[in-house]
């Protein structure tokens, strides 16, 4: 019998969302994988018994989550504008991001981390450089620091990138469409490559859960592509995994239990160790996806001639 | 009784008799799970055969054979009680998807019927659950499954889920039988651990229920059922587990010669519920009781010989 009907695939009855079951046949649901190793793995005459299901289910879902940080390669891609104040608030479901591009005028640029910070917090202070305090004794903070304040009024220095100018690889100001550059005063020992770049650059702000960017993404598309955890919220229901992965969760769990439980041979403990470390890797090559057509393709280009 | 009256002076009332055979069902009932676990571990050492040989799946079959299903009571918030008869719980189902509920408005066995209710407009299919949800009931938490849906006001049952007497005013729910969970037993020193957990805190697709003491009344322990949005409300709870064995019953119905006669047709009759291979093993519990009481050492001694005997033969 099959899974779902065909009507129930292509549009889910009838129901909205009528596209929610489209893919749906690549992924095993978190259910499944409880359901399944219970079934298969739990047992008085299996190598693990007396195991409560939901020490299953937190390994369950610990797998899923270390898949989706790297091995997964599935990514999550938001779009917004940027205020401002030059901040774009990162995704209830954020883990960690993968690429970050500015959309302007049809073309995705891919934007440059800014190696040095752009942001900070800041004290109130007096003239005597002493932290002032509020009543309760909590520290008074400015809206804004002054490092802040200068990106976000564009007061900080870039450099500037046109190779018809002289001023070409300089650091200037930019502000309102304008550059202004000092004098050339002293050595120069050509550019910074590591923060060269004429796109906006950004810093991501982890505690605070915003990414920001320099000035030149106010009002401007970003895109974020990021890594997720694969915990859907919090709704069980809606966790799944890659089928190509299958046999690794249940490899993953195993040990995970075995490597905990009181009791167990060592040498049972590594042959489940190697078996999941054996099919990771095997998920990993499956998913990658190296097929011989794609390799042909990248090789054309390596007779050409470089004028 | 013929080995304990040899001599015509090991007479036992039938009271006597039937607390007698009550211990010895009792003990070899609890037995037949220290035996099962012992023949777990016999079986994983391969020293145990399949087929005819697995003495496993036939100690299975016998507590098998107590396996009882029963939707339990619930108290109005995520507390739900037992029934008074479980020995050992072995799983809680939640079946989360309602159909309808309300309460019967006529009276006749293994059936149901409610006036106000529209049963035949496609929600109600054979093979779903019906429960009593009356607490006030005789039956209550007593659940049947939907055999047919006979015209908009009745349906017909696999069983009588509201009990032969009183079938009128009987609160009910019918649930369907895709979506059912599992409900975890958690112990009460890792439930708040597990409550505030991220991952593994109790959801509607993963519920835990911790077990409480005894409530005042007629019920078993009570369950307290996790997230605490489960109520009935939300679904029905329902139980599967091993129940004690009726206690025997010796009935006569006259005497005769100063001696009752043995009468099965009385109401209140019931005979061992164990399979007839363990009648040795209950005459030897027996005689060891009786032996004690009648002060008749050689009793004691052959009841306990005989049972020594039995076991070095089963293991």
């Amino acid at each position: 019998m099959a899974y779902i009907t065909d009507y129930q695939y292509y549009e889910n009855n009838g129901t909205a969302p009528e596209d929610s079951n489209w893919g749906s046949y690549q992924y095993v649901t978190l259910d499944d994988i409880v359901t399944n190793f219970i079934l298969m793995y739990v047992g008085n005459d299996k190598l693990i018994n007396n195991v409560e299901k939901y020490n299953i289910l937190f390994h369950a879902k610990r797998g899923i989550q270390e898949l989706n940080y790297d091995a997964m390669k599935e990514i999550k891609i938001l779009e917004l504008n940027v205020s401002d104040q030059l901040r774009f608030i990162l995704p209830q479901d954020y883990v960690n991001w993968v690429r970050i591009s500015l959309y302007k005028n049809g073309v995705l640029m891919p934007l440059t981390e800014n190696i040095q910070t752009n942001w900070s917090g800041a004290y109130l202070q007096d003239n005597n450089y002493r932290i002032l305090f509020d009543e309760n004794g909590n520290i008074l903070k400015p809206e804004n620091s002054t490092l802040d304040m200068d990106r976000i009024a564009n007061t900080q220095k870039s450099i500037y990138l046109n190779a018809n100018s002289p001023q070409n690889g300089n650091e200037g100001f930019n502000i309102d469409g304008m550059w202004y550059f000092d004098y050339n005063i002293g050595n120069r020992f050509g550019l910074n490559t590591e923060t060269a770049n004429a796109n906006p650059t950004f810093v991501i702000d982890k505690a605070s859960g915003v990414i920001n960017f320099s000035s030149g993404m106010s009002g401007e598309l970003c895109i974020l592509e990021y890594v997720s955890d694969g915990m859907k919220n919090g709704v069980d229901s809606q966790i799944n995994l890659n089928k190509l992965f299958e046999d690794f969760i249940y490899a993953y769990i195993k040990y995970a239990i075995l490597t905990s439980k009181y009791g167990v041979q060592e040498y049972i403990i590594n042959r489940a160790k190697k078996d999941k470390a054996a099919l990771l890797r095997n998920a990993k090559l499956r998913l990658s996806n190296i097929h011989p057509g794609r390799l042909l393709m990248n090789l054309r280009g390596q007779s050409k001639w470089l004028k | 009784m013929s080995i304990a009256n040899k001599n015509n002076y090991g007479y036992i009332t039938p009271n006597d008799f039937n607390l007698y055979a009550k211990q010895a069902q009792l003990d070899i009932f609890e037995d037949y799970f220290y035996q099962y676990n012992s023949w777990v571990v016999k079986q994983n050492a391969r020293v145990s055969g399949s087929g005819y040989a697995d003495i496993l799946r036939g100690l299975v079959e016998v507590i098998d054979s107590f396996s009882e299903t029963r939707g339990l009571t619930n108290t109005g918030i995520n507390l739900f009680n037992l029934p008074e008869d479980y020995y050992l719980i072995n799983k809680i189902n939640l079946y989360p998807n309602i159909i309808t509920s309300s309460t019967t408005t006529a009276a006749a066995l293994n059936t149901l019927t409610d006036t106000n209710a529209t049963f035949n407009n496609g929600s109600v299919l054979p093979g779903q659950i019906v429960y009593n949800s009356s607490l006030t009931s005789v039956s209550s938490g007593v659940s049947a499954y939907v055999i047919s849906v006979d015209s908009a006001t009745q349906l017909t049952l696999s069983a009588n889920p509201f009990g032969t007497a009183a079938t009128i005013g009987n609160g009910y729910v019918i649930a369907t039988t895709a979506g059912i969970r599992e409900i975890e037993r958690v112990s009460q020193n890792k439930i708040f651990y597990l409550n505030s957990s991220h991952l593994t805190s109790p959801t509607t697709s993963y519920p835990a229920y911790v077990l409480g003491g005894a409530t005042a009344g007629t019920f078993g322990n009570t369950l307290t059922v996790y997230p605490t949005t489960i109520t009935i409300s939300s679904g029905i709870v329902v139980s599967q587990y091993i129940r004690y064995p009726l206690d025997p019953n010796w009935t006569y119905s006259s005497l005769t010669g100063g001696e009752p006669v043995f009468d099965e047709g009385q109401a209140d009759y019931q005979d061992f519920e164990l399979p007839e291979s363990d009648e040795p093993n209950i005459v030897n519990k027996i005689l060891q009781y009786a032996g004690v009481s009648i002060r008749e050492e050689q009793i004691v001694a052959f009841g306990q010989l005989q049972e020594s005997e039995d076991n070095t033969q089963q293991n």
